[in-house]
């Protein structure tokens, strides 16, 4: 399998990922990795029924970083959610080879900068940016195959100072 | 005399609002059916709002939303877990939206909800040609 999409986004499963980025990469897996959701049967219940002809999965930051791998051996397309840019992190740091991450949907919340219309940040979201970028990981921000993916580091040059 | 089962619409971008708007041009004045759209919230944030509104149904209530796995469907069932006299209904359209004000005095939420579902997958069809 080629995990085709890794992306931040703090709807998790919703219409853009299931409808415009599953029409683009057609995938038989997706990973929703979320500790919270994990430890909840019955939130992992809901999003394993919420792309029918997909093959959901809601894991622990820790079961994700023990079967990344491993998965990658079945055939075909997957894509991997996160909630925030700490999971992303989380992930990275655990040892994951991902190149990139896609920045889908981090929306408003109090204390938060706005980025553009999708994406605020605050200093902790920020700092977890710049460990990603510090690894070589690209963060690219857009809500759809059809819109322009724009650089997050160039969106928001206040990422590269702590 | 059944108590009169309540809606939210909740839907992307304006959808809801203009499906209301729309209904009203065919059905009247329409009461205790509200809008929700997802626009620029959260998970956390879209779960707040439906919950607000679904707390305020004493005696159920159905949540339409417009498609099944849309961050409203996912909300809308996560906020209404445990609520027996909530339902969930995907897809929702004009004629569904009309039937259910047809008949939202006579049946009770589960009951209207099966009901909706027929009755949107029936409007659905293909008008074949006719001949020259």
């Amino acid at each position: 399998m080629t995990w085709s999409l890794h992306r931040v986004d703090d709807r998790l499963i919703h219409g853009q990922v299931v409808v415009a980025w599953g029409q683009r990469v057609n995938p038989r897996t997706i990973w929703v990795v979320d500790d919270e959701s994990a430890a909840s049967t019955w939130e992992r219940e809901l999003l394993e029924s919420a792309a029918p002809g997909v093959d959901v999965k809601v894991l622990t930051v820790a079961d994700a970083i023990a079967g990344y791998a491993a998965e990658a051996g079945h055939g075909g397309a997957g894509i991997l959610l996160v909630r925030d840019l700490a999971t992303a992190r989380a992930l990275v740091e655990g040892g994951l080879p991902i190149p990139s991450f896609n920045v889908g949907g981090l929306h408003y919340a109090a204390g938060k900068d706005k980025i553009n219309e999708y994406v605020y940040l605050d200093a902790a979201d920020r700092d977890d940016a710049r460990a990603l970028l510090d690894r070589g990981v690209t963060l690219v921000v857009q809500d759809v195959p059809a819109s322009r993916p724009q650089d997050l580091a160039q969106l928001d040059p206040a990422i590269a100072t702590p | 005399m059944m108590a009169r089962v309540p809606a939210l619409l909740a839907t992307h971008a304006d959808l809801a609002a203009a499906l209301l708007r729309a209904a009203e041009r065919v059905y009247g004045a329409i009461e205790d059916v509200e809008i929700v759209t997802n626009e620029g919230l959260s998970r956390r944030d879209l779960e707040r709002v439906i919950g607000e509104r679904v707390e305020r149904w004493p005696a159920g209530g159905i949540v339409m939303c417009d498609f099944w796995g849309g961050s409203c469907h996912v909300c809308g069932a996560a906020v209404t877990r445990g609520r027996n006299d909530v339902a969930v209904v995907t897809g929702v359209n004009l004629p569904m939206l009309l039937d259910f004000l047809h008949n939202r005095d006579q049946l009770d939420a589960a009951a209207l909800a099966d009901r909706l579902v027929q009755k949107g997958h029936d409007s659905i069809r293909i008008q074949r040609g006719v001949p020259a």
